[in-house]
């Protein structure tokens, strides 16, 4: 009984250890991918800086601002995240004469610049750390 | 910055290099070099499979069972029914030192260790057998028991071959050893200056003497001037050194046939010289020299010099002295590739192997490649009777039948000459080629070896029939 | 599509992997259980389900090198539980102890920031552990390179070994003033040759290949005076020649390496005994249970690789080989990815460290280098070699997520 036991699982074991060789070849394939994305990027940009492939939902490395961008759960905003944690409409950046603005639009929970809630329209510039829930944003005005 | 991205990169492909290297080199050992590994005697787990394995039993030729296993008390036990009869062929088979002969290089079918597959490890669990398969040999148990018998007393070795099949009919070494006791005798059998260990039928080197005129009389032959006549005055001066005759007096003048017959150093000499040394290896290399044997059994490679030598040397090759070495068995399939019409049959001992319910597993496959034209052998089966109708071998004659063969008696470092004789019968239909070697006998290999080689080809021919 | 990629997949196999595996050991050695060892073997699956879990909450950093060395572990403590069930137990304390060590190392990372200011500091740590080994040392497998303390024996030239990536890392990412002193390169040499030469008198010829693998890798990508390569590469040829000659332990291993065979009963009793694990594998091994690994000596230790092999296959044997790869390959990333320079230089000493040790032991049992003595980053038996991989393994966590704080670039 054990002996047979033993047998089959030696093939299990040798499949299930290249499935997990091979998700975690995959994984970082895609994080490369998206790696490399984010660098053809030169005007300003949101970049996020929780790991990809650590978040329940999906999500891009980084996302170009322009004109206007807006998050939250619903479909029509530019990253939508699917957490309630996130309200529907949650923020947006808008650009107004090459100066970036980043407005909360009455989240439930907050948006957070730097650690400090932002309870309005604030100015931000190159370094800025966006904070939603458990997600970090870095903005990065390339010109 | 960016050549240290670089070399950073150099550094990370360096590594995976080395990694790859690990992979590849595991991937090749496992499918070309594991299976010589895993049957190294010195794994501990044959012997695991083997206690809970009955080990297959060896018959010979006619059925007759000359090892089997038995369980006793729970213990299996090896029973060596003849026991020092084989035990060079054969071999042990124990715990603490290991396996020779057919016990080791058949282990894993003699303990139906079949190879690592997914179907037969489930074949195994549902039917698990705790019995080997068992080898049936080519040796007749009574021409083993009579070889035996004839060589007793003896140091050396007699090997009987059927020249067309290249089944081995009998094969003795001695001085031999007990198997039932070696365990207990190990250090007094293994440190004995005798060496009773080694096969020396196979493993053994010796200077081969006037045997080896075989190999310089092909090329003679093929040189086209065996009609020649050559003046023998009892020695010849090679290069400043004098090779001389068994008899001093001089064997005046003779052609190849005759030189062949009366075993004339002089003329073997001298013949060498004039082929040459490529030609002379040339035609040793083509009847195995300096190669390892394809056998049942561990064999060693005979040796004749790859590097030029001198004159000398040259000459004492021609006539077998010199740093030319054979093992018995390499001689033996000279000669029967000559009984053969110049096709020799490569040896073995092991003619099928059988699953415990009777059910074939394995068959040997007969493998035989021309070595000499057909006018060369022909030309050496005439000359070979001679040397026993009239020439040196005479002792080696059978009332009724045409007994063929050559003989030798080589100086070696002990002082003590070598006795060989090597031949086979029928003339017109050769059933047997044998070969005797009496090591360090002190006495001619006609006088010798050729009257136990005799008796061998005359059992042989009485009593094996098939 | 995307969506199914995260890292809950392969922490699924991981989980997976475990359960059926252990089930198959207890199912193997039934009638030596007690209920404490279900405890604890439960207690593993969680421990390494939860500190992924974890990690990946507190850690914006890389978080797949925990990953893989989970899985490296796994391997490793169900093939030491089967060759021996209270090897196994105490592994899986070790594995406790190192995981929290991680955790600790992590955050010394994150939180401290002088570490690049500390040269002195390495260098008295670093031949402090030197004396000690010589002063308390007691000799094991014909190495001088363990110490006892209150009973529990350590060996320090594992300290020693990260205490060298941080001494390399801040001689050349850290403060320049070291490095403007005059002949500082040079000097750096001596003070490495230093520690090679202990380590050859202790007899650790695995760590002294380490050792100079680091320096030479380092040296490789940072030295200024590019001759210093050659000169180093030189060196470390008459060295190695001069060891053969004087050392006759070094001799031994040469020997045993291009042919053991003849050496079966003495000398090239391990490798043979390693090789013959390794054929009797075949591609899927014998199955868990169902072999003979305990024929090798020290099959939980040096040569747990061998030990896999046979049980689990090459297969799984090239897995393992893979899975350092790809270990040493994310640590590189990290590594580039990383702006601060000491940091990057710590992230690509600790890799080194893994990839040179694995590839120095595995290389050892399958006769493709000489033999010699090292542990199996993460996969083999033993307190020291265990904690310190993991505390190393916490240090490359650290510095993959340097690139917020420093220097905000692309990349």
């Amino acid at each position: 009984m054990f002996d047979l036991l033993s047998i089959v699982l030696k093939y299990v074991f040798v499949f299930i250890i290249y499935l997990f060789i091979f998700t975690i070849i995959r994984m970082i394939y895609l994080d490369i991918r998206s790696v490399d994305y984010g660098n053809l990027e030169s005007g300003a940009y949101l970049k996020l800086l929780n790991r990809i492939d650590s978040l329940p939902y999906n999500l891009s490395d980084s996302y170009p601002v322009e004109g206007e961008l807006t998050l939250g759960r619903q479909k029509e905003n530019i990253i939508q995240i699917k957490d309630p944690y996130i309200s529907k409409k949650h923020f947006r950046i808008i650009k107004d004469e090459e100066e970036f603005f980043l407005e909360d639009l009455g989240s439930s929970n907050g948006t957070y610049l730097n650690g400090e809630r932002v309870l309005d329209v604030v100015r931000i510039g190159k370094g800025d750390i966006i904070k939603v829930g458990e997600l970090e944003f870095i903005f990065i005005d390339g010109a | 910055m960016d050549s240290e991205r670089k070399r950073i990169i150099t550094i990370l492909v360096a590594l995976c290099m080395g990694f790859v290297l690990l992979i590849g080199y595991l991937s090749y050992f496992q499918m070309f070099k594991a299976q010589a590994v895993r049957d190294n005697a010195y794994n501990k787990r044959l012997w695991i499979n083997e206690d809970n394995i009955l080990r297959g039993s060896i018959v010979d030729r006619g059925g007759e069972v000359l090892v089997y296993s038995e369980s006793r008390d729970g213990e299996t036990q090896r029973i060596y029914r003849y026991d020092n009869l084989y035990s060079h062929v054969i071999g042990y088979s124990l715990k603490d030192y290991g396996k020779s002969g057919l016990e080791r290089r058949y282990n894993s079918y003699l303990v139906n260790a079949n190879e690592n597959t997914a179907i037969n490890e489930l074949i195994n669990l549902i039917n698990p057998s705790g019995v080997g398969n068992n080898l049936s040999l080519t040796l007749d148990h009574g021409l083993q028991k009579k070889t035996r018998e004839l060589m007793n007393g003896k140091k050396g070795s007699a090997i009987a071959i059927n020249p067309k099949t290249g089944e081995i009919l009998s094969m003795v070494s001695l001085p031999d050893f007990r198997i039932e006791t070696l365990s207990e005798n190990w250090t007094s059998v293994s440190e004995n200056p005798d060496s009773p260990l080694l096969n020396r039928g196979t493993q053994g080197l010796y200077t081969p003497g006037s045997i080896f005129k075989i190999l310089t009389a092909v090329g003679v032959i093929q040189e086209g001037v065996p009609e020649a006549i050559y003046q023998c005055t009892g020695s010849t001066v090679i290069d400043g050194y004098t090779i001389r005759d068994f008899d001093e007096s001089g064997h005046g003048p003779l052609n190849l046939e005759q030189a062949f017959a009366v075993s004339c150093n002089t003329y073997f000499a001298d013949q060498a010289v004039a082929l040459g040394h490529d030609n002379l290896l040339r035609i040793a290399e083509t009847l195995l020299f300096n190669q390892k044997i394809g056998f049942d059994t561990e064999t060693n490679a005979s040796v004749f010099p790859r590097e030029s030598i001198g004159l000398t040397d040259l000459g004492a090759s021609g006539i077998g002295q010199g740093r030319v070495l054979t093992t018995p068995l390499n001689m033996l399939m000279v000669v029967s590739a000559v009984a053969n019409d110049g096709y020799m049959s490569m040896p073995y001992l092991v003619e099928t192997v059988q699953s415990p319910g009777g059910m074939t597993i394995s068959s040997h496959r007969s493998e035989s490649r021309k070595v000499l034209e057909i006018g060369e052998s022909q030309a050496l089966k005439r000359m070979m009777r001679e040397v026993v109708e009239s020439g040196t071998g005479t002792n080696a004659g059978i009332n009724g039948v045409k007994v063929a063969g050559k003989t030798g008696t080589a100086e070696n470092a002990s002082g003590n000459n070598h006795a060989w004789f090597v031949g086979f019968a029928p003339l017109e239909d050769p059933k047997v080629a044998v070969i005797v070697l009496l090591e360090e006998e002190g006495a001619s290999g006609g006088r010798a070896a050729a009257p136990i080689a005799r008796e061998i080809i005359n059992f042989a021919l009485n009593n094996i029939t098939n | 599509m995307k969506e199914r990629l995260n890292s809950k997949a392969p922490r699924k196999l991981l989980f997976l992997f475990e359960i059926l595996s252990l089930s198959l050991i207890f199912l193997f050695s039934w009638e030596g259980i007690q209920t404490e060892t279900y405890a604890i073997a439960v207690g593993l699956v969680l421990l390494i389900y939860f500190s992924n879990y974890m990690l990946g909450r507190i850690s914006k950093g890389d978080n797949y090198v925990f990953l893989i060395v989970c899985m490296l572990v796994s391997i490793g403590i169900i093939m030491i539980y089967r060759i021996s069930p209270d090897l196994g137990l105490k592994q899986l304390m070790w594995l406790a102890l190192g995981i929290a060590m991680f955790f600790a190392a992590y955050f010394a990372i994150r939180y401290i920031s002088f570490w690049d200011r500390l040269t002195p500091l390495y260098l008295v740590v670093s031949y402090g552990l030197f004396a000690l080994t010589l002063i308390m040392g007691t000799r094991t497998h014909g190495a001088i390179n363990w110490i006892s303390i209150g009973g529990v024996s350590v060996q320090p030239a594992e300290i020693t070994k990260i205490v060298l990536v941080f001494l390399l890392a801040a001689f050349y990412g850290g403060d320049e003033k070291y490095r403007r002193i005059k002949n500082a390169e040079i000097l750096l040499m001596l003070v490495i040759y230093s520690f090679i030469g202990l380590l050859f008198l202790q007899r650790d010829l695995g760590a002294a290949l380490i050792f100079f693998g680091i320096f030479a890798g380092l040296q490789y990508i940072y030295t200024q005076d590019r001759r210093l390569i050659w000169a180093n590469l030189g060196l470390a040829a008459i060295g190695g020649i001069a060891g053969y000659i004087l050392f006759d332990h070094v001799k031994v291993r040469v020997t045993t390496w291009l042919d053991p065979w003849p050496y079966i009963n003495d000398k090239g009793y391990q490798i043979t005994q390693s090789l013959f694990a390794i054929s009797e594998g075949g591609f899927f091994g014998t199955g868990l249970g169902r072999g003979n690994p305990a024929f090798i000596p020290l099959s939980y230790n040096d040569f747990i690789f061998s030990a896999i092999s046979e049980e689990m296959g090459i297969f799984t044997g090239i897995g393992i080989i893979m899975l350092f790869m790809l270990l040493v390959y994310r640590g590189f990333k990290i590594a580039l990815r990383q702006d601060n320079q000491f940091f990057r230089i710590l992230a690509l000493g600790i890799s080194m460290v893994f990839g040179i040790q694995s590839f120095i032991i595995i290389g050892g049992v399958l006769k493709v280098i000489p033999l010699t003595g090292l542990t199996l980053p993460f996969v083999s038996y033993g307190g020291s070699s265990v904690v310190t991989s993991f505390i190393a393994l916490g240090i490359l966590q650290g510095t993959s997520e340097k690139r917020g704080k420093a220097g905000i670039g692309n990349g």
